[in-house]
């Protein structure tokens, strides 16, 4: 077995380490420490130069545009791109391509024209609309919002949506609302612009993340067109169900690089500070709590390229992607954990990026799908496996 | 016309060096090493020359350990088009690789050779000048702004106090100054190009050079760590430090 990466594969990560060091750190400095938007000629200038680096639109399918990367080189790249202090839910401020609406890659080609295109090229933004106050891990069973037929070209829609990022910025979305009865075939998903009537932001919902907040979006009588159903109708659930498990996996990696630089600094750190005579990596407490860092971190890379190699290779992954989420998130948290510690009072302070690591790197543990859910797809594979 | 431009593989500039504890060279074990920041500028500049339909090839050369590829690989990644390694291990100086330059050029025939002003490990600051020495070129070094004129170069120089513009007839060596030019970063479809491109490999020796050092070093040593300063009370009291304790005036 050959963990080593292949020339390519050094070049790129190479390529990309430097990117952050050189472009995007040092903008930082003068940024706001929850900053998570760069000025548009700035993000402009930064995406020239992805452009030219061939690497811009890293979630976007070749055959629309995006670089030809495996999910092992993405993985890689994603582990760079996350290291620095907005990397966990902006790495690079998002000069390496758009959102990841991997549902969209789906639709219609009239709808694609419409919709995918414009977010594609970043002219639009979208949201996506699944979660509601009655539950977002298990929205099959979850989801109240209804939608009725009136006629034979429109939809009516009504309900509540909950923890929705960025709806009140967005362009356009995704919602899903039940069509027809309870479980899984019961829920269609509509492409919703946000601007239509009856669409409304009814608030912001403040959470550790400080510069992006969620939203609580009420849906009151929302006429929608019936060529805005995505896929089928009682099919919201049909669609893109491998793509939403590919994105799983460069999500685990995103722990991981804020993880390894929280690591780096706090490494350094105890190199450098004296207490009692002594610096702190001459103290055994200091020094396992730098091993543990070590070790989760190993163990949450090996794990999440394991999964990438498996999805590239074609082989099943399901399972894999759930431990690498789950690893990647639990592990990254602990490491920067004890890097704060580590740091002392400088860890909690803003001039830092460890005290954002730790309110985002606290979100990832129950962002898309919980630990406690991931345990529960990996369970779900393990009992019902066959024998080895 | 063909550009040749030497690559050098040296610690990355970002890390913190470290002398080996027996004071014999600096710690190389598992630090990361890239190549020469002056050589990328050239490297940067050769392409640059090709893009504008002045140089029909740009060829890459490291000298030294098998990895040198790898920097080798990087050159080829911005848009060199083949690379030659002289493969050697241990200790190489200034004047044996401007040896082995000089044979390379006489087997290529390049117009062109653009060498970083010098290496961010040694700092010799010798090969570019000792290379047009045994060619019997031309040679504009520390330039920051290169223009082909016809047959010659027009070259600015950063000298001290200013900027020097000269013109040097083809074929020239050009040493590289940090304004030159801002080094472009790899792209995926030259990455990807850059595994089909050849390398071809020598030894000094394959190419008649003696490959022995004529220097022996006999101890590395970390800078003195710089003192705190004082604060002076006065005017009077700072005099006195001057003249009776830093005894500079």
């Amino acid at each position: 077995m050959d963990f080593a990466l292949t020339a390519e594969q050094t070049l790129i990560v190479d390529m990309v380490r430097r990117f952050v060091q050189e472009e995007i750190i040092p903008l930082e400095i003068n940024l706001d420490p929850d900053a998570d938007e760069l000025e548009p000629e700035v993000l402009e200038r930064l995406t020239d130069k992805t452009k030219a680096m061939g690497l811009f639109g890293l979630d976007t399918p070749p055959e629309y545009g995006g670089p030809e990367i495996d999910m092992v080189t993405r993985v890689l790249i994603a582990i760079e791109c996350s290291q620095h202090r907005a990397g966990i839910y902006t790495p690079c401020y998002g000069a390496f391509g758009g959102a990841r609406q991997a549902q969209l890659f789906e639709a219609t080609e009239v709808q694609k024209e419409k919709y995918l295109y414009p977010m594609l090229r970043g002219e639009k933004r979208v949201f996506f609309g699944l979660s509601e106050p009655s539950g977002g891990s298990d929205p099959a069973r979850a989801i109240q919002t209804r939608a009725v037929r009136d006629g034979n070209n429109h939809w009516v829609l009504n309900g509540t949506k909950l923890w929705i990022s960025g709806a009140d910025r967005a362009d356009y979305g995704l919602v899903f609302a039940r069509t027809g009865g309870a479980g899984r075939a019961g829920v269609t998903a509509f492409i919703v612009e946000t601007n239509w009537p009856g669409f409304n932001v009814a608030r912001v919902v403040h959470t550790l993340r400080s510069a992006k907040y969620a939203t609580e979006i009420q849906i009151d009588n929302l006429r929608v067109p019936h060529e805005n159903i995505l896929g089928e109708e009682g099919g919201g659930f049909a669609i893109a169900n491998d793509r939403l498990a590919r994105q799983r996996v460069p999500y685990a990696a995103e722990c991981l690089g804020a993880a390894i630089k929280a690591h780096e600094m706090a490494t350094e750190y105890s190199k450098i500070r004296e207490t009692f005579g002594a610096t702190l990596s001459a103290r055994q407490g200091i020094q396992w709590m730098l091993v543990e860092n070590e070790i989760d971190i190993r163990a949450a890379r090996l794990l999440v390229l394991d999964a990438a190699a498996k999805s590239d290779k074609g082989l099943p992954f399901r399972t894999e992607s759930a431990i690498a989420k789950l690893v990647c998130s639990e592990n990254g948290f602990k490491v920067i954990d004890r890097s704060m510690q580590i740091h002392g009072g400088l860890g909690v302070a803003k001039d830092l990026p460890l005290e954002r690591w730790f309110r985002e790197m606290r979100i990832r543990r129950i962002g898309e799908g919980p630990s406690e859910v991931q345990k529960h797809v990996i369970a779900r594979d393990i009992i019902g496996g066959s024998l080895r | 016309m063909k550009v040749l431009v030497p690559v050098k593989r040296v610690i990355d500039y970002n890390v913190k060096v470290r002398v080996k504890a027996d004071q014999t060279g600096v710690e190389l074990a598992n630090v990361k090493m890239s190549m020469n920041p002056f050589d990328e500028i050239s490297i940067e500049e050769a392409i640059r020359l090709k893009e504008a339909g002045h140089a029909e090839e740009v060829i890459a050369v490291s000298v030294g350990v098998q990895q040198c590829q790898e920097t080798i690989r990087t050159a080829l990644a911005m848009g060199a088009d083949r690379g030659i390694h002289v493969v050697h291990d241990g200790d190489i100086e200034p004047l044996v690789v401007a040896k082995i330059l000089k044979e390379l050029v006489d087997k290529e025939g390049p117009s062109i050779v653009i060498v970083g002003k010098q290496a961010i490990d040694d700092d010799s600051n010798q090969t570019g000048q000792m290379l047009a020495a045994l060619l019997g070129w031309g040679q504009a070094t520390f330039v920051s702004k290169v223009e082909i004129e016809g047959d010659s170069i027009k070259a600015t120089r950063e000298v001290d106090g200013g900027l020097e513009t000269i013109s040097v007839m083809l074929p020239a060596v050009l040493t590289t100054d940090l304004r030159l030019n801002e080094p472009r970063y790899a792209s995926l479809p030259n990455i990807m190009k850059a595994k089909k491109k050849p390398i071809e490999q020598f030894t000094p020796v394959e190419l008649g050079v003696d490959p022995s050092c004529r220097i022996e070093i006999l101890k590395v040593a970390e800078p003195p760590t710089r003192e705190a300063g004082v604060k002076v009370s006065d005017v009077g009291e700072l005099v006195d430090k001057l003249r009776n304790t830093a005894k500079v005036i």
